[in-house]
């Protein structure tokens, strides 16, 4: 009966349960049983099998064919924590943007973005998202200046863009009465010039980082012979400190000796 | 519309194979965790789920309703599990691993729990793991179907072939012996 109060399975014999309890509120073993039982069953709670990968996921995975009643494979990534993806989805961003020295400013000029270690830090940029200040080709050609040449083909190429849109916007007001305007480049133009600049930028990154690994590399090498240096010199320092320690506790030792001696005599 | 276990059997017997992808996505979970707290082995455990489905599914046209699909599918994953147990001469049945991987328990970490309550369970879960690895597979089987599966006494007296009165003692002495190996491993691990 008391397995049976214990699970509280007591079909059958509800007038045992019943008896049961009334003895149990004079038992002080049964209470004791009961509890230590009880305990028992929490810490089995605890016990719960592996997450198996292999269950099924969706109704069409389940039969792969009319004979077998075969399970589908989870997809290995599935298997990862939603948030150890998102941290690893921050961790790159973070790693690409400091690799890129990515500088993000917002401010009364507007939205910024811009990237590359050789840009002077200092010099402010032109803003990207400006809604009522266009870009003006003075401000690219002096935030850019000759080391930056694909900011003038932006330029130009925004330029050329808005002219596009505008002349679209014309064509559409007027279609009915005028002809289509002949286009100065096709989309596939401008597609070609995008994927230039993109690859330039590509190149210009990788020269870029080529030579920040080796400046840290250099920095390292001299970081690191300045401590040798200072380290060799603090032994110097220990060892003649060393030394004079010594000389005084000989001397202190002969002058005892001769003491000793003296003492002897008489 | 949710179709009872019965149902789906009918539907599946009729040549529905919607029917018994249904019934795999209900009850593959019950009976894997049953194969691994019976043999202990992930991977194993694994199979003899695949199989019991397998055989479930060859065997379908014959089963006439005498008992419930569950009670069923439990048999014959018990037979399995006993096959295998016999096959590899075990009597041990749980392997728990004794090192940690801090990637793993981080990855079966609670939104809520920090990572001391984490150890904790999982250092819990490895005492009942070994508690349950001493006994003998008569009291395991009756209290894994009791605790974990929350079958009836009736129930696990029908699906092992014994009676009623014979589950309970093995329950109760399978109990017994938990409560004083917990009581010594928790001790150890203090």
């Amino acid at each position: 009966m008391l397995v049976a109060f214990l699970y509280d399975d007591v079909a059958g014999e509800p007038a045992g349960r019943a008896l049961f309890e009334i003895h149990l509120e004079t038992c002080a073993r049964c209470q004791n049983e009961i509890a230590a039982l009880r305990s028992v069953r929490t810490q089995l709670a605890h016990w719960s099998p592996p997450e198996p990968s292999f269950l099924v996921t969706s109704r069409q995975s389940a039969v792969a064919s009319p004979q077998l009643p075969a399970v589908g494979q989870a997809s290995w990534w599935r298997e990862i924590p939603v948030w150890a993806q998102v941290a690893a989805a921050l961790l790159f961003l973070g790693l690409s943007a400091g690799l890129a020295n990515l500088d993000m400013r917002y401010d009364q000029n507007g939205l910024s973005v811009r990237t590359g270690w050789l840009k002077a830090v200092s010099q402010p940029g032109p803003p990207l998202l400006a809604p009522s200040a266009p870009i003006a080709p003075a401000a690219v050609a002096r935030s850019g200046g000759p080391a930056e040449p694909w900011r003038a083909d932006l330029a130009a190429l925004e330029r050329q863009l808005k002219a596009e849109l505008r002349a679209a916007q014309v064509s559409a007001a007027t279609s009915a009465a005028h002809p289509q305007p002949v286009r100065a480049t096709t989309d596939a133009d401008v597609l070609r010039r995008v994927r230039a600049l993109l690859d330039e930028s590509d190149k210009r990154q990788q020269r870029e980082l080529a030579l920040r690994v080796a400046e840290v590399m250099r920095d390292v090498n001299l970081q690191r012979q300045a401590d040798l240096v200072k380290i060799d010199r603090t032994l110097g320092v220990v060892q003649s400190t060393l030394g004079v320690e010594v000389l005084r506790n000989r001397q202190k030792m002969n002058q005892m000796d001769i003491l000793y001696r003296a003492s002897q005599r008489q | 519309m949710t179709w009872t276990d019965e149902e789906l059997v009918a539907r599946s017997i009729s040549g529905d194979s919607d029917s018994f992808n249904e019934l795999v996505l209900r009850w593959e979970r019950p009976i894997y965790a049953l194969a691994y707290r019976t043999i202990g082995r992930e991977e194993d455990a694994r199979d003899v789920c695949q199989e019991t489905f397998l055989r479930a599914f060859r065997a379908l046209p014959g089963f006439r309703g005498q008992a419930k699909f569950s009670s069923w599918l439990y048999r014959i994953a018990l037979n399995l599990c006993r096959d295998w147990m016999r096959r590899e001469r075990r009597a041990q049945v749980v392997q728990p691993a004794e090192d940690v991987d801090l990637m793993e328990l981080a990855a079966a970490a609670e939104p809520s729990e920090s990572i001391e309550d984490l150890v904790a369970r999982k250092d819990l879960t490895r005492l009942v793991e070994r508690a349950m690895a001493l006994l003998p597979e008569e009291q395991r089987t009756a209290i894994v179907l009791k605790e974990y599966h929350g079958l009836t006494f009736q129930e696990i007296a029908e699906l092992v072939g014994c009676p009623l009165s014979t589950v309970k003692t093995r329950l109760y002495q399978g109990l017994i012996v938990l409560r004083r190996e917990l009581a010594k491993n928790t001790k150890a691990t203090l």
